[in-house]
C-alpha cells in the first residue's frame, strides 16, 4: 500500500466525504427526521449516530432501502465511556457495522484518497446510552445475526438489550460478578472458591 | 398398593389426575406432560410413554471441533432442537488488547484463529498502523501476502482434511496432514514457531525471506499443486463423501446474510464475495485471482456442505496462484518501516476487514492517544459462522448435524476469543 | 471328531477311562484351541489392520514389538489389563459386566463348525450354516445389553444404531448365503468345501450369475454387521464418541475389540467356504491326506487373509454412510437382490437338471 506515501501519524485529508456513509446519512435525515443526532461523513471511520429509539427504524431501513443495502450486521461492538473529566457524561455506546455485498468497490475513490482511507462498503452506525441505564432495543428480529453479537455486548459490557426477553451470558459463567470490559471494572480474587491470579503486569 | 408412578388408569380417570382433585392423587401426579397425553390421547399406546432426549454434544466430544458445547434436543436419531454453548476457551482477548501497549497485543491475536495465526496478524497490524499512520514497506506488504496465503493454503489442508474425519474417513486426513506439515516447517523456518508466529509486525515483518526459504517455499507449492487432485479423489468425488454432503446443511444466501455467515460458507452460498477482490488490503488488489463460489454445475445444491468443501478445494488453488504472483512481483527493498519505540496513535477509530481462512475477520479499533487502545473489538468469523447451525441443523439426522458443524470449520478459539 | 475320539480312546494311552470323560476332554481341548486360534488370530489381525493403515495413511504403523511389530497386540492387550476397571454409578451392574461376554461368545462359538481343513472341523454338523447365522446374531442382545445397562445417553443410541443395522442385514446376508445352499443342497460347510473341489470354475461365486451377485451382497452384508467401515455407525466416533462400548474401559473394552476381530476372521473364512471353495486352491488336488489337509488350511488362510486385506483397505477408503443410507442400501438395493438371486439359483438347479451331463452338474452345483 505505499504507493502513495505519507509521514507516519498524519491523519488522512478529511475533505472528501465517504460516499457510502453520505448516502446513508442523506437516506436517514429524509426519510427519518430527528433520528440522527451527530455524524462524521469524513475520515478513516466515517460514522453516524442515532437516538436509541430511532436504532430499529434507522436499521431496517438502511437494509431495505435500494439505494443502500446494508443487509448485513457485520459486527456490533459496545464500547465504555466513563466521566473522566468533571461535567461529562458517562455513556455506553453501541457501534453497528453494516455490509453490504450489493454496492460496489470504489477504487477511484480510494486512489484519491490514499491508504489510510477507509474503502470497502460498510456503515458504522452508533448509540450512546446512559451508563446507569444502558438501555438499547435489540435488533434481533432485524439481523438473526445480532443475537450473539448483543449477547456478548450484554456480557461484557453490560449494555441490556430491550425487546428480545432474557438476554442470558454467553461467554461467561451465569453467575459471573459484573462486566468485563468496563474501564472500572476490577478482576474479583476468587470464583467460587477458585483464586483468580492476573498475569504479572496486567 | 400405591399409585403407580406410570399409570395404566382409563381415559375417564385421567382429567383427575391433572386436576389434582384427590390429594394422594396430586403428590404422585407423574413426570413430565404425561398427565396432558393422558387427558388428550386415546388408550391405545398409553403405556409406551416417549419423550425427547436431551444430550451434550461436546464440550469433550470428537466432532466438536474443539470445546464447543451443542445441547441437543432429538428424537431418537432426529435432531429436533439445538444450542451451541460457547465460551469455555474465553480468553479475554479483547481485554488484553486494552491492558497491554500495541506492540504486546499482536501475539495474543494469533491465539484467536489458531490455525490461521499468519492472518489474524496481518488484520491486526493493519488496523494498528491504520490507526497510527505507520507506512508499511512494499517488500513487507508482499511477504505479508505471501504467508497469509500459505498460512490460508494450510487452514484449508487441515479443514478439508477433518471434515473427512468427521464423515469417518480417516486417512484423507493424515494424507493432508503430510503436506500440512511441510507447510509448518515453512512458517516454522521464518518465524521460529509452528503454529503461532508473530512474524507479521506492526510496520512490516521481522525477517526478510532467504533463497534457501524460498526454494523451500516453491517445493511446498509443488508438492501442494500436485497432490491436490489426490485428495480431490479421496473425497470429492467419492459417491458416499457426496451422498453425506449434498444437499446437507443447506445455508443459502439469505440465511447467511441474516446470521452474517461470511468466508468460503458465504461464497458456497453463491454469494461472489471476497475481501481480498471486493475491498483490498494490503497489495491483494495487484493479483489476479478467481474468487470460486458454489453455484448449480457442480454437485450438491447452492450451499450445502458439498459445496462449501469445493469452495475451499478451490480457494487453495488461487491461494497458489497468489502466491506466484507475489513472489513475480516482489520488489527489493526493506521489510520494516519506522516505527516509534512508543506507539501512541491520535484518537479515533478504525475498522478494518481482511479475508481469513474461515470468513472476515474484523478489527475494530477505538484509540485514545495512549500506548494502548481503549477498545480492541475483533470479529472472529467463527462466531458468526456457528451461531447458524442452530437454524441449519433442526430437523436433520445427527450424522448431518456433524456434517454441517465439521463443513462450517469452526475454531473455538476464535468464536470464544 | 468323535471318529477320531474313539480311535484315541480305543489305544494304549487313553484305554483305561471312561467314554465320556474322553469326549469331554476332547470338547475341552478342540475349545481350547479354537479359542485360542481365533484370539491370536484377532490379534494378529489388529495389527495387519494397524499396518495396512498405516501403509494407506503414509505413515509406518507399530514395527517395535516384535519382528516388524507383530507382538503389538500382546503389549495392547496387558496395557488393557493394567488399566483401571470402571463401572459407572448408574449402571446396571450385572448387566453391564455380561454384555462383552455375550458378545465374544457369539463370534467365538461359531468358529465350532467352520471347516478349516477337510476334517479339521471341531463340529461337522448338517446345520452348519444355519449354526453360524444364528450364532452370530447372539451378539444383538449383548450390544442391547451394553448400551442399556452403561446408563449412557451415547451408548443407547450407539446400540439402537447397532441393532436396527444388525437385523437389517442378517436379512441380505441368510438370503444370500442361501443361494449356496440351494445350489450345494446342502447346510453343511464341509459338503459344500466339497461340492467346490476341482477347478476355480467350481466355486460359487463363478458358477452363474447369481452367486457372483450372490458373493458382493454377502460380503457387503457381512461387512455390516461386523460394524465395519462405511457402516461403522454404531460406534462412529465423530458422532456418537464410541457408540455401544463407550462407557467400557480396560479388559472390557479389549473384549469387544477381541470379538470384533474375532467375527471379522469368522466372517471372512464363511465367505470364503461359502463362495470361494474354502480349503480347495482352483484346480483339482487331493487335499484330503494327512498332510494334506493342512495344505488345504494354509490355502483358506490365504483367501481369509485376502478377504481380511479387503475389509480394511475398504475401512481406510471410505468415509461412514449415514444411517438412512444404510438402511436404504439394505432393504431397497441389497435385499432385493438377493431374493432375486434365490429364485435365480433355484431356476438355474431346475435347468442344470434338465439339461444333464457335466455342464447340467455344473449348473446345478453338485
Amino acid at each position: 500500500m505505499s504507493t502513495t506515501p505519507s509521514p507516519a501519524g498524519t491523519p488522512a485529508p478529511a475533505a472528501l466525504v465517504d460516499p457510502v456513509t453520505e448516502r446513508a446519512h442523506a437516506l436517514l435525515a429524509a426519510r427519518l427526521p430527528g433520528v440522527v443526532v451527530a455524524q462524521e461523513l469524513a475520515g478513516r471511520h466515517p460514522w453516524i449516530r442515532v437516538t436509541a429509539a430511532g436504532l430499529r427504524d434507522a436499521l431496517r431501513l438502511l437494509r431495505d432501502d435500494p439505494t443502500t443495502q446494508l443487509e448485513c450486521c457485520h459486527l456490533i461492538s459496545g464500547v465504555d465511556w466513563p466521566a473522566r473529566k468533571p461535567g461529562e457524561t458517562a455513556e455506553l455506546e453501541v457501534v453497528y457495522h453494516l455490509v453490504s455485498y450489493a454496492l460496489p468497490y470504489d477504487a477511484a475513490y480510494k486512489a484519491r484518497r490514499g491508504p489510510q482511507a477507509k474503502n470497502d462498503p460498510w456503515v458504522a452506525i452508533k448509540v450512546r446510552v446512559p451508563r446507569e441505564a444502558p438501555e438499547v432495543p435489540s435488533v434481533m428480529d432485524l439481523f438473526t445475526g445480532a443475537d450473539w453479537h448483543e449477547r456478548e455486548t450484554y456480557d461484557l459490557l453490560g449494555v441490556r438489550f430491550t425487546g428480545r426477553g432474557f438476554v442470558p451470558r454467553i461467554l461467561l459463567p451465569e453467575d459471573w460478578p459484573g462486566y468485563p470490559l468496563r474501564k472500572d471494572w476490577e478482576t474479583p480474587t476468587d470464583y467460587h472458591g477458585i483464586p483468580i491470579v492476573p498475569p504479572e503486569g496486567l | 398398593m400405591s399409585e403407580p408412578t406410570r399409570p395404566t388408569i382409563p381415559a375417564a380417570r385421567a382429567p383427575s389426575l391433572v386436576s389434582g382433585g384427590e390429594p394422594h392423587h396430586a403428590s404422585v401426579t407423574p413426570v413430565g406432560g404425561v398427565a396432558e397425553v393422558h387427558e388428550q390421547q386415546p388408550l391405545v399406546g398409553q403405556d409406551l410413554r416417549t419423550e425427547e432426549l436431551v444430550f451434550n454434544m461436546g464440550p469433550q466430544h470428537p466432532a466438536t471441533h474443539g470445546v464447543l458445547r451443542v445441547v441437543i434436543k432429538s428424537d431418537g436419531e432426529f435432531v429436533q432442537g439445538l444450542q451451541p454453548h460457547i465460551g469455555n476457551l474465553h480468553r479475554c482477548c479483547e481485554k488484553i488488547g486494552e491492558s497491554v501497549p500495541y506492540y504486546q497485543w499482536i501475539p495474543y491475536v494469533d491465539r484467536m484463529d489458531y490455525l490461521a495465526a499468519m492472518c489474524n496478524e496481518h488484520i491486526a497490524c493493519m488496523a494498528v498502523e491504520k490507526a497510527a499512520g505507520i507506512e508499511v514497506p512494499e517488500r513487507a506488504e508482499y511477504c505479508r501476502v505471501i504467508v497469509a496465503e500459505v498460512q490460508r493454503i494450510l487452514s484449508h489442508l487441515f479443514a478439508m482434511g477433518v471434515y473427512g474425519l468427521d464423515l469417518g474417513a480417516f486417512t484423507p486426513f493424515l494424507h493432508q496432514f503430510r503436506e500440512r506439515e511441510k507447510g509448518l516447517d515453512l512458517l516454522d523456518h521464518i518465524s521460529g514457531g509452528r503454529l503461532l508466529y508473530h512474524y507479521v509486525r506492526i510496520g512490516g515483518v521481522k525477517r526478510d525471506f532467504t533463497q534457501e526459504w524460498l526454494d523451500e517455499l516453491e517445493a511446498f507449492l509443488a508438492a501442494v499443486e500436485q497432490r491436490l487432485p489426490e485428495y480431490n479423489t479421496l473425497l470429492l468425488s467419492n459417491h458416499i463423501f457426496q451422498q453425506r454432503t449434498a444437499g446437507v446443511g443447506v445455508i443459502d444466501r439469505s440465511a447467511c446474510v441474516r446470521w452474517g455467515v461470511t468466508g468460503p460458507a458465504l461464497r458456497a452460498a453463491g454469494v461472489d464475495f471476497d475481501v481480498r477482490r471486493d475491498a483490498p488490503y494490503g497489495v491483494y488488489d495487484r493479483f489476479e485471482f478467481a474468487v470460486p463460489h458454489g453455484h448449480s454445475g457442480i454437485a450438491g445444491v447452492v450451499g450445502d456442505c458439498f459445496q462449501r468443501h469445493w469452495v475451499r478445494t478451490q480457494e487453495v488453488e488461487q491461494s497458489l496462484r497468489i502466491v506466484r504472483q507475489a513472489l513475480k512481483q516482489m520488489p527489493q527493498g526493506p521489510v520494516m518501516g519506522k516505527v516509534p519505540k512508543s506507539l501512541k496513535p491520535v484518537a479515533g477509530e478504525v475498522y478494518v476487514r481482511g479475508e481469513n481462512p474461515r470468513g472476515e475477520l474484523a478489527v475494530y479499533m477505538v484509540t485514545q492517544g495512549e500506548d494502548k487502545a481503549w477498545r480492541a473489538r475483533c470479529r472472529g468469523p467463527s462466531f458468526s459462522n456457528i451461531a447458524v447451525i442452530t437454524e441449519t441443523a433442526k430437523g436433520t439426522l445427527l450424522a448431518d448435524l456433524v456434517a454441517a458443524i465439521g463443513s462450517l470449520d469452526i475454531v473455538l478459539g476464535e468464536v470464544d476469543r | 471328531m468323535q471318529q477320531w475320539l474313539d480311535q484315541l480312546a480305543g489305544s494304549g494311552l487313553l484305554a483305561g477311562l471312561p467314554r465320556g470323560l474322553v469326549y469331554t476332554m476332547g470338547a475341552v481341548g478342540a475349545c481350547t484351541l479354537v479359542l485360542l486360534f481365533a484370539s491370536l488370530l484377532a490379534g494378529e489381525v489388529v495389527w495387519l489392520e494397524r499396518r495396512v493403515a498405516g501403509r494407506m495413511q503414509a505413515r509406518i504403523g507399530p514395527n517395535r514389538v516384535g519382528p516388524q511389530g507383530l507382538l503389538q497386540f500382546l503389549a495392547d492387550g496387558l496395557k488393557l489389563l493394567g488399566k483401571e476397571d470402571v463401572i459407572p454409578a448408574e449402571a446396571d451392574r450385572p448387566t453391564f459386566l455380561a454384555a462383552p461376554v455375550i458378545v465374544f461368545m457369539g463370534a467365538f462359538a461359531a468358529f465350532a463348525v467352520v471347516p478349516f481343513g477337510y476334517g479339521l472341523v471341531p463340529a461337522d454338523m448338517n446345520v452348519g450354516l444355519f449354526l453360524i447365522l444364528a450364532l452370530t446374531s447372539i451378539e444383538v442382545p449383548g450390544v442391547i445389553m451394553a448400551g442399556w445397562a452403561s446408563n449412557s445417553k451415547w451408548a443407547i443410541l450407539g446400540s439402537m444404531r447397532e441393532v436396527a443395522q444388525m437385523v437389517s442385514y442378517e436379512m441380505p446376508l441368510g438370503i444370500s448365503a442361501l443361494v449356496v445352499a440351494i445350489l450345494a443342497g446342502t447346510l453343511n460347510l464341509s459338503d459344500i468345501v466339497a461340492q467346490q473341489e476341482g477347478w476355480a470354475w467350481n466355486w460359487y461365486v463363478l458358477r452363474g450369475p447369481f452367486g457372483f451377485v450372490a458373493f458382493f451382497i454377502f460380503f457387503t452384508a457381512a461387512l455390516a454387521s461386523l460394524k465395519r467401515a462405511p457402516f461403522d455407525l454404531p460406534e462412529a466416533e465423530s458422532e456418537l464418541v464410541a457408540g455401544f462400548h463407550t462407557e467400557y474401559t480396560g479388559f472390557r473394552f479389549a473384549v469387544f475389540f477381541l470379538a470384533e476381530y474375532s467375527a471379522m476372521i469368522l466372517f471372512s473364512m464363511v465367505t470364503a467356504v461359502l463362495f470361494l471353495g474354502g480349503w480347495s486352491p482352483g484346480f483339482p488336488v487331493d487335499l484330503t491326506g494327512p498332510a494334506g489337509r493342512w495344505i488345504g488350511f494354509a490355502v483358506l488362510f490365504a483367501k481369509t487373509a485376502f478377504l481380511l486385506f479387503t475389509m480394511i483397505w475398504v475401512r481406510w477408503s471410505l468415509p461412514r454412510y449415514r444411517v438412512d443410507k444404510v438402511m436404504y442400501l439394505c432393504y431397497k438395493v441389497l435385499l432385493p437382490f438377493s431374493v432375486a438371486c434365490v429364485v435365480g439359483a433355484a431356476l438355474q438347479v431346475l435347468v442344470g437338471d434338465a439339461v444333464g451331463g457335466a455342464f447340467g452338474r455344473w449348473l446345478m452345483g453338485r
